[in-house]
């Protein structure tokens, strides 16, 4: 377990050092904060702008900053060659694979806080509410985004493992638009009379066996109040839930491929 | 360095597929669909620029809404009402849980396309409520859009109050609904002529501000409570007044206001004084201020219009663009000195109306149960204080006595084209005198107050 920890540890110093995820973060913050601006220019939905603006802001840039922290993560090691002073050491592949992910969870982690602590003030100065539950149920987005990011995390680091980082760029992204937009796609395939029963299937299999990002678009009754979510403990369990073994199969296949390749 | 592939390992793979398809299909699925999923599964169309189509597919569908939002609102602070309505469309599709966006478009599509002398275009009027049905089914939790749509019925088609009646109804089942707003319930059932339901609803709502009133003291629940008092007390005595617990008992009216009904003496003259603009020049007995009677020029078979309305309910769909070739103006005509003259100039607004068809109708129509509380002293709810020798008409407005009257003209008429460019085309009632008093130049001067609650006209 420690080499896997310290490895980690090693990649949040390295995740902060980098100029390029600081200057995200900072435009992510810098958003948030002139968010309640937009707010005051949209007729009758104040809020319902300023909370769909933060939480926007909150998973795009997580998007960019998780993507990029991991495209990089193991070819830049062989590029510079530090690779070969971490694996001459005793540190299994495996647990030098996982520490790096566990590395970019807790950087991501790091700046998601940072970013949701500045939507809480925000919102809190802007609207004045002495409600904490307010504000705890605008939070919910964060923390299920957060589950996303680490989903997204888990694809970058396993296409790292074989993949160039520009190639892995557009890759992650293509396969998180792709894991969002199939659901409701899905639902509208299975909706429509019209469609082939082999179409339907395809896309079953599709829906089941790619990772689900939209399962953590949780947003929609976060910024407008009024609709009754039914059973939201249990969902939110079984989306955590799916992360987490999403994100296992993924780190096993990058070990299986990473444990095969040459460095 | 390279290693076997362990078989534990892809057992685990296998178990993990296995796991996280079983979740994702049993579980996850059904739950987002019904809680998180904003479209409810419809995909757009290409009204969208491809930056906002990626905005939507990455799952920002909330952010693009409220950034289209933020521009709709420019084009309000800008007059460009045009550019508005596709952004409405928009927003409500990307996001069809924001309630206010629905809320503001219904009031936008309904109330601000208008011609250049500020008259409503009520071909919108049908998208306007499709929209706002749209959004109760997309928001069934809140109050808010039923009762848009029951406001839509009861202020600005000021008709069929029963539709307003039922969209009340549908929004006080919601636990959300403002107490104040409830009381709107209570004067649709007067002019739905349902007198009893309205008595027992202020009697039903003055029982739970009071509880209200107990719970806490707050200035807006002693206000509620007060209103709904004195709401209560009107009622009370106008439904006394205004015979309508006699009838109720079976007694004759003698004696009450709406005994004997009054000759309200209507006759219209329309002149086409220049092309597509007419004046409507007429007579009302009623001197007390406060009547207006609705006139409408229509295509003659403009589908589903009848008795000087629309189906204003025919559609279930938005549709922004509302047919281009079909005229319906629909106009006040406001009664000044029992008199009413009013120029309506069309000419400014030609897509607005058209006029493209043949044959046109124009339809007056009056109702009391739109009049304000001191002429329903005298015309009762339902007008049985109210008579015409001419157009007294019980068929247009079910359980209701209306004054209602149709001239014809035609388009050569309206355009003043062929025969008619050197001739005034004047269309009136068999009844129209032509008076040497011209209600412009005597407006300030009243000759008598006769009363509405004697019978006698006053002429």
């Amino acid at each position: 377990m420690r080499p896997i920890l310290s490895i980690a540890a090693t990649t949040v110093g390295e995740a902060i050092r980098r100029r390029v995820l600081l200057v995200i973060l900072l435009i992510g913050v810098l958003f948030i904060v002139v968010a309640p601006g937009l707010g005051i220019l949209s007729a009758r939905s104040e809020t319902t702008v300023l909370r769909a603006f933060m939480l926007g802001v909150i998973q795009g840039v997580s998007m960019i900053i998780a993507v990029i922290l991991t495209v990089y993560m193991i070819p830049n090691e062989i590029e510079r060659r530090t690779i070969y002073t971490i694996l001459s050491k005793p540190v299994q592949r495996w647990q030098f694979l996982v520490g790096k992910y566990l590395g970019a969870v807790l950087s991501l982690l790091l700046m998601m806080s940072m970013m949701s602590a500045v939507m809480g003030v925000m919102f809190f100065l802007q609207q004045q509410s002495k409600n904490p539950g307010e504000i705890a149920d605008l939070l919910k987005g964060p923390a299920m985004y957060f589950i996303q990011m680490c989903l997204l995390a888990a694809v970058g680091i396993f296409f790292s493992t074989f993949l160039p980082p520009l190639v892995n760029f557009f890759l992650s992204i293509g396969v998180f638009l792709v894991g969002t937009f199939f659901n409701p796609l899905f639902q509208t395939l299975q909706e429509n009379k019209n469609t082939a029963p082999m179409v339907k299937l395809i896309a079953q299999g599709v829906n089941t066996f790619l990772p689900n990002f939209a399962n953590y678009n949780v947003q929609n009754p976060i910024i407008n109040p009024t609709q009754q979510i039914q059973n939201e403990g249990r969902y939110f369990l079984g989306v955590t839930v799916y992360g987490v073994v999403y994100i296992s199969i993924l780190l096993i296949i990058g070990i299986l491929i990473f444990d095969r390749r040459e460095v | 360095m390279k290693q076997k592939t362990s078989p534990k390992l892809l057992i685990a793979l296998i178990l993990g597929f296995i796991v996280q398809g079983a979740l994702q299909r049993a579980v996850i699925f059904d739950l987002w669909t019904k809680n998180y999923n904003p479209g409810k599964g419809k995909l757009l169309s290409n009204a969208m620029s491809p930056d906002q189509i990626l905005a939507v597919l990455g799952g920002f569908r909330e952010i693009t809404a409220g950034i289209l939002w933020v521009k709709a609102d420019s084009f309000f602070d800008q007059g460009n009402y045009d550019a508005i309505l596709p952004l409405i469309r928009l927003v409500t599709m990307l996001d069809p849980n924001e309630i206010d966006v629905y809320a503001t478009g219904m009031w936008h599509i309904g109330y601000n396309f208008t011609d250049e002398e500020q008259r409503s275009d009520r071909r919108y009027i049908p998208s306007a409520l499709a929209l706002g049905k749209e959004g109760t089914l997309h928001n069934p939790d809140t109050y808010e859009l039923f009762f848009e749509e029951g406001w839509m019925w009861y202020h600005k088609i000021d008709d069929d109050y029963d539709n307003a009646v039922k969209w009340f109804l549908k929004a006080q089942e919601r636990p959300d609904m403002l107490p104040a707003r409830k009381n709107l319930l209570g004067m649709a059932y007067q002019r739905t002529g349902e007198i009893n339901k309205s008595i027992d609803t202020y009697y039903r709502l003055y029982d739970q501000s009071l509880k209200q009133f107990a719970n806490e003291a707050a200035f807006s629940n002693h206000q509620n409570r007060d209103t709904l008092e004195g709401n209560l007390d009107n009622m009370l005595v106008r439904a006394v007044q205004r015979g309508y617990v006699a009838e109720k008992d079976g007694r004759p009216l003698n004696g009450y206001d709406v005994y004997p009904p009054f000759d309200v003496g209507f006759s219209v003259k329309a002149t086409v004084v220049e092309p597509r603009v007419i004046r409507f020049e007429g007579t009302w007995n009623v001197l007390p201020v406060g009547t207006r009677i609705r006139a409408v020029l229509r295509d003659k078979d403009f589908p589903g219009a009848h008795g000087a309305e629309l189906e204003w309910d025919a559609r279930d769909s938005v549709n922004l663009d509302p047919p281009k070739d079909q005229t319906f103006m629909q106009e006040q005509l406001f009664v000044k000195n029992r008199r009413f003259n009013k120029k309506v100039d069309m000419s400014k607004d030609p897509t607005m109306y058209p006029f493209t068809k043949d044959k046109y109708v124009l339809e007056f129509y009056y109702n009391p149960r739109s009049a304000p509380p001191h002429i329903q002293d005298k015309f009762g709810w339902s007008g049985q204080g109210m008579t015409d020798k001419n157009f007294i008409n019980t068929d247009v407005r079910k359980n209701q006595r209306v004054v209602y009257a149709t001239l014809e003209l035609t388009k050569d008429q309206i355009l003043r084209y062929g025969e008619w460019v050197d001739k005034t085309p004047i269309a009136k009632t068999a009844n129209y005198h032509e008076s040497n008093s011209d209600s412009g130049s005597n407006d300030d001067v009243i000759l008598k107050v006769p009363s509405l609650r004697s019978g006698v006209g006053g002429k």
